[in-house]
């Protein structure tokens, strides 16, 4: 365990935490991300690429990678798993029609061995437009129940009014607190 | 509604990014711009690291590179207000840019601010680039910035893979260094005596190299 513990020590020093931030396309993953460092959200385009954000938070850096949701970008995702501590998994709680799309590509995420043990937080987003899936409903559609192998959590948010944005930030980054950096 | 959540959330007690450091972040030996220069191999990001001042010039003749890595957009605002403080668009589609008349235009730019921007506590610093039809595996960036060869702030980042024909943007929020009435006196007193070099890496071999100089004027207000 000695090799563990120098890590450890190196991560303690740096503070640094890598999350990335993914979901399918339109779900509002660079919206709740620029809602967070209170950029404007009116003008936020799809996004071709990646979108990096680093931040202080707390005692913590935040690496937050926002990498675009398009069917012919996530087959790219995978480049971004190395050393990622956290997952938040964005749901567009309105687009009901492709619920099974996300499950699916949820789960798929959920497999990779390089995530394994990182930290999940499910955003159910939209939740300020009438019609968009319940918080109960996202959950038993995508399965979370199912989910063993991660600590996670799903939170109903909504990038427009900043509902419930830090508070997913905030127990995504103490959940990971607590794995890497509390003193043993 | 354009506050900034995360300052209205996160601890008020200033934490140092990882990324910031006051002195130099290599324990090997100085090397100096002249001794770079007659390297016959590519510069590596170990050595941009062992330099201990802001270069004179260019230490890659061109920026010109087979990825097509062009940088698009620019901009640095305050966190507290989101004021926009400078911001600059390029033409994405254009490989040359339009006011290219000289070789070093493009990868210089000068910035004049007024002097409050000294006292900022907060600012975000974006960066937008392109990125051609081939992929980039191995990514960096590392940007020094000096006053008289002091170094005031530097970043570190690793994107490692760029995919192939997308635009891709980061924005690093970090608290300004805090500089006492002394040093913002000879800031201000000695324009363009602030400077910053940013060296870009693929695969750890210096593609890019750009710079600025910053002035700071007592005149102008906010």
């Amino acid at each position: 365990m000695v090799l563990l513990s120098i890590l450890k020590k190196l991560r303690r020093k740096e503070k640094e935490m890598r999350l990335l931030l993914v979901g399918l396309d339109n779900a509002g993953k660079s919206t709740i991300l620029s809602r967070i460092n209170g950029e404007e959200i009116d003008s936020v385009a799809p996004t071709l690429g990646f979108n990096i954000k680093t931040f202080n938070y707390a005692d913590y850096v935040l690496n937050v990678w926002d990498v675009g949701g398009q069917k012919s970008l996530r087959s790219y995702w995978r480049n971004y798993f190395e050393a990622t501590e956290a997952i938040i998994w964005v749901v567009d709680s309105v687009d009901k029609m492709r619920l099974g799309e996300c499950r699916a590509e949820l789960q798929d995420l959920l497999k990779e061995e390089r995530l394994m043990g990182s930290s999940l937080l499910v955003f159910a987003n939209k939740q300020d437009i009438v019609g968009a899936c319940s918080l109960h409903e996202i959950r038993t559609i995508l399965e979370l129940d199912s989910i063993h192998k991660h600590h996670w959590t799903v939170m109903p948010c909504s990038a427009l009014t900043g509902q419930n944005l830090l508070e997913g930030i905030d127990w995504l980054v103490n959940d990971v607190a607590q794995r890497l950096f509390d003193p043993d | 509604m354009t506050s900034t959540l995360i300052s209205s959330n996160a601890n008020s007690k200033k934490s140092s990014s990882n990324n910031t450091t006051m002195n130099g972040d290599s324990n090997e030996s100085p090397l100096t711009e002249e001794e770079l220069k007659k390297k016959e191999t590519p510069i590596t990001v170990s050595d941009v690291l062992r330099l201990r001042k802001s270069t004179n010039s260019y230490l890659i003749e061109t920026d010109e590179n087979a990825y097509k890595i062009n940088f698009v957009h620019f901009r640095i605002r305050d966190m507290n207000t989101n004021k926009i403080l400078f911001e600059v668009e390029r033409d994405s589609d254009d490989d040359e840019f339009n006011d290219d008349v000289d070789s070093s235009a493009g990868r210089f730019v000068q910035y004049n601010f007024p002097a409050s921007f000294l006292k900022l506590e907060q600012v975000g610093a974006s960066v937008e680039f392109t990125v051609g039809d081939r992929e980039v595996k191995s990514f960096r960036m590392i940007e020094r910035h000096y006053f008289r060869d002091q170094l005031v702030k530097s970043f570190d980042f690793d994107f490692g893979f760029c995919p192939p024909n997308t635009r891709n943007c980061i924005e690093h929020i970090y608290d300004m260094p805090e500089f006492d009435s002394k040093q913002i006196k000879e800031m201000i007193e000695h324009p363009n005596e602030t400077k910053s070099d940013s060296f870009y890496f693929v695969d750890n071999q210096l593609i890019m190299h750009k710079k600025a100089a910053y002035s700071f004027d007592l005149g102008r207000s906010q």
